[in-house]
């Protein structure tokens, strides 16, 4: 099975700790990471992004973020970060 | 305050903005004046760009473009590029004006911008950049458009979890750098130019923390030149040992273009303390001194050990570069290279933060180290302090009751013990203390508006900006200086032809100035204008039943009566001065914080406006002293001597009017007790006691009473806020037997006493 995580808008500071709770409640399963409404990504949100696909990559699941907008992958490249992190991976359930 | 740590820091950025405009202030017409020089220009250019800096962080876009626009004109000035000349100083002065105007919208405490002004400033601002209106694009094709980030995308390789000994070197795809080919596009000097900067960047949780973000910084860099960014996460734990408010990234961006080593450090201005910056020249011609970076250290994958040893990796970096044949050496490349000692644990400071400190060249001046406490704080440990001079008080009555000898150890103890209250007082109070240049600061600007607006020259001559006074007392000085300067401006000043045609300068000069007077704070807007018009006054306010037809009223008197309510003299209603309600309101509100306001007036040669206000509303150094079975208390400051009255010296004038001969002067007696109305039948002088005290004004009065009991420090509780307004009380406080006794308001009583015995003035000629 797999779980659906809508992010929301603002991912900065005070979104890094909720974020990552969120992600790991739903560790052991596929994960899908809604990303349509984020606006903002911070660096703490990156942060906690990077090391969900790593562990999701180390445990054989898959983490996909869906609906990627153009305004999150040009933040998500602005940080030097690896658009292919964002490309559909995994098995989609 | 603000629970939300986002809004917190948001109003510490605009207290920031506020100190940071007043510099900006300071610093433009010291370079009006002729007094500026290189630092002058760098300090501006520095607050502006620290407006620029915080309102990215923020996202108030409007304030970025504008500042930006005003910064890019001073980094021409500072380079040298563009003479700082007369025309530019003004349009910056009018600049600093529409910067404020962008902070006080995004603030949300001012009106929105005026866009045509804003847009005609960035326009006048540019073609001082540039010659032109536009921006000149083919000098500049690297500076990237706001919304294209220019980034170029690079691959991450994701370190593995399961082996933490293993850390894959670092892979620096960067290095080809396609944008060496740049200097084809750009300037045809290559030669001068540094091939671009190499700058790697690893925050700290702190810089989180404080708002700031690394996508901020990164597009800073953006807009200087075209960027390369690499991130390297290999420190970061997996999802389950991760601290989302830790820091664990480390960022090497390759920036190419003509920037300066200045233009990159500024990027990380605000952050340089909350992180590991290493910025080193990139050398044209040797891309491959950098492929020779060591592999990075062991990383601990537990978070608390992010051992990234920064320092040491830089050094071993430095070498080859430094090592590599230099073709065409920059002009930067002299500028120190950060020191890079070997780094100690990981949770100390960096020493490579502290690093760039080292680069700029003009030496700023040291500011004292500063803390920012929450007001409330203060206000607490006042309070507190406030109530241990009241128990200090009330334990050495007690101890006085108790019959111990006055050279006793605990009376002499105590004494020391109200030495060292009365120490911690004045340093408490003296953490509210703060200089009224906060308030004059601003004036500058009200003044070339209303100016502009009247029509009239007008020269700002401030002094005593230094004057420290009680951070409420500052506060509410705004409002009432500004108004007073407004129509000093507006009414006082004449028009330029009319100034010539009377003789005088075509720019009137208002001075504003700050000083301490016994123990008060004198504010005086002086202008030298036209003058009070008093028969004209004099009309407006038998017109309006203000007196009577038949007053006999002093020049003072007179003038003073613009402060009635409603009295307005503008026979045209201007923008500028408003609907003349003003005046009335400006006395009361200086009335409610314990001060006076007065006007004195010289036809054809000017109009001065005193203010009177206590440095401090929360103590006072009083004498104690009972009038008709009452205690009260007069201000230290304003007693001049304390003396028996000997019956030969009173005299009575009209029958009933006491006054006492003091020092070959006869000076008006004021029944205290009467006066106060504690006790209707006048008092008999023997047995008596008499206080020469000194008035605002400077003219004397003698308050008798009926003894003095000493002088104490007491603290000051507000009678209107747990009572009301009393005339001729000031406040009250508690003394040490636990009663409360009233502090006397000596201007109001002297009045007051004058109004009694019927008597505008007493002037005594023998």
């Amino acid at each position: 099975m797999s779980s659906l995580i809508t992010l929301p808008a603002v991912l900065d500071l005070r979104a890094a700790e909720p974020l990552k709770a969120q992600i790991l409640a739903v560790r052991g399963q596929e994960a899908l990471l809604d990303v349509s409404a984020v606006e903002r990504l911070g660096g703490l949100c990156l942060q906690v992004l990077l090391s969900a696909i790593a562990t999701w990559r180390a445990d054989g699941q898959a983490l996909t973020f869906i609906n990627v907008s153009e305004a999150f992958a040009s933040q998500w490249s602005a940080f030097g970060a690896s658009a292919a992190d964002l490309a559909p991976q995994g098995q989609l359930a | 305050m603000s629970d939300d740590p986002f809004e917190a820091i948001k109003v510490t950025f605009f207290q920031e903005c506020s100190e940071l405009l007043g510099d900006l202030e300071t610093n433009l017409l010291a370079l009006e004046t002729g007094e500026g020089d290189i630092e002058t220009i760098n300090a501006v250019f520095r607050a502006v760009h620290s407006v620029k800096g915080g309102a990215g962080a923020f996202g108030l876009e409007d304030l970025v473009r504008f500042a930006h626009v005003f910064e890019t004109l001073m980094d021409e000035l500072r380079s040298g590029r563009k003479e700082c000349d007369d025309v530019t100083v003004k349009t910056l002065l009018r600049a600093s004006d529409v910067l404020a105007d962008h902070i006080a919208a995004a603030q949300g405490t001012g009106a929105p911008v005026d866009a045509a002004r804003s847009a005609g400033l960035v326009a006048e601002l540019e073609v001082l950049t540039h010659g032109q209106a536009t921006p000149a694009v083919a000098a500049a094709p690297v500076v990237a458009d706001e919304d294209d980030f220019g980034f170029k995308p690079l691959t991450l390789d994701l370190a593995d979890f399961g082996a933490p000994a293993e850390l894959p070197s670092l892979d620096l795809p960067a290095l080809d750098l396609p944008s060496l080919d740049l200097p084809d596009l750009a300037a045809p000097s290559a030669a001068a130019l540094t091939a671009g900067w190499r700058i790697v960047f690893r925050p700290h949780p702190r810089l989180y923390a404080s708002a700031n973000d690394v996508s901020l910084l990164l597009r800073e860099l953006t807009r200087l030149g075209q960027t390369s960014v690499e991130l390297d996460a290999s420190g970061l734990p997996s999802l389950e040992a991760l601290d989302a408010e830790d820091a664990h990234l480390i960022w090497t961006i390759v920036l190419t273009g003509d920037v300066t080593e200045a233009a990159v450090r500024d990027v990380f201005d605000f952050v340089e303390m909350d992180c590991d910056l290493s910025i080193t020249a990139l050398d044209g011609g040797s891309p491959s001194a950098e492929t020779a970076l060591p592999p990075l250290p062991v990383l601990d994958a537990a978070p608390a050990e992010p051992a990234f040893d920064l320092a040491a990796l830089l050094a071993q970096a430095k070498a080859p570069v430094e090592a590599a044949p230099v073709a065409a050496p920059a002009p930067v490349a002299a500028a120190p290279k950060p020191v890079a000692p070997a780094a100690p644990a990981p949770a100390a400071p960096s020493p490579v933060a502290s690093a760039p400190a080292a680069a700029p060249s003009a030496p700023a001046a040291v500011a004292p180290v500063t803390i920012r406490v929450d007001l409330d704080r203060v206000d607490r440990l006042i309070n507190v302090v406030g109530e241990l001079v009241i128990q200090q008080a009330m334990l050495a009555q007690r101890v006085m009751e108790s019959g111990l000898a006055r050279s006793s150890d605990i009376a002499l103890g105590l004494e020391d013990l109200e030495l060292l209250t009365r120490d911690i007082q004045d340093s408490v109070m003296a953490i509210r203390a703060q200089p009224v240049k906060s308030v004059f600061q601003r004036m500058p600007r009200l003044v070339r508006e209303v100016a502009e607006m009247t029509g009239k020259r007008v020269r700002l001559v401030t002094s005593g900006e230094d004057t420290e006074v009680d951070k409420t007392v500052v506060e509410r000085l705004a409002e009432p200086i500004t108004h007073m300067l407004r129509n000093a401006i507006d009414h006082g000043l004449e028009s330029p032809e009319e100034r010539e045609a009377a003789g005088k300068p075509a720019e009137g000069t208002v001075r504003l100035a700050a000083l301490h007077r016994s123990g008060r704070i004198v504010i005086e807007i002086a202008d030298d204008g036209k003058g009070i018009n008093r028969p004209r006054v004099r009309g407006i306010a038998v017109d309006r039943g203000l007196i009577a037809e038949d007053a006999v009223l002093t020049d003072d008197e007179v003038d003073n009566l613009i402060f009635l309510p409603g009295f307005s003299t503008a026979e045209t209603i201007t923008d500028v001065s408003g609907r003349g309600v003003g005046m009335d309101v400006v006395r009361r509100s200086i009335q409610a914080l314990g001060g006076r306001i007065s006007i004195s007036s010289n036809p054809g040669k000017g109009s001065t406006f005193t203010l009177s206000l206590p440095l401090t509303l929360a103590v006072l150094d009083g004498m104690v002293v009972s009038a008709a079975g009452q205690t009260l208390v007069a201000p230290l400051s304003a007693i001049v001597e304390s003396l028996t009255p000997r019956i030969e010296d009173v005299h009575y004038v009209g029958g009933h009017d006491a006054v006492i001969r003091f020092r070959e002067e006869f000076v008006p007696m004021v029944d205290v007790g009467r006066v106060m109305g504690f006790r209707d039948d006048a008092t008999t002088l023997t047995g008596g006691v008499v206080m020469i005290v000194e008035t605002e004004a400077g003219s004397r009065a003698a308050l008798l009473v009926d003894a003095i009991n000493g002088q104490r420090q007491v603290v000051i509780k507000s009678l209107e806020t747990h009572y009301r307004q009393v005339d001729g009380v000031s406040a009250a406080t508690i003394l040490g037997d636990g009663s409360v006794a009233l502090i006397l308001d000596i201007d109001a009583l002297v009045i007051a006493g004058h109004r009694k015995s019927n008597r505008p003035e007493l002037k005594m000629a023998s």
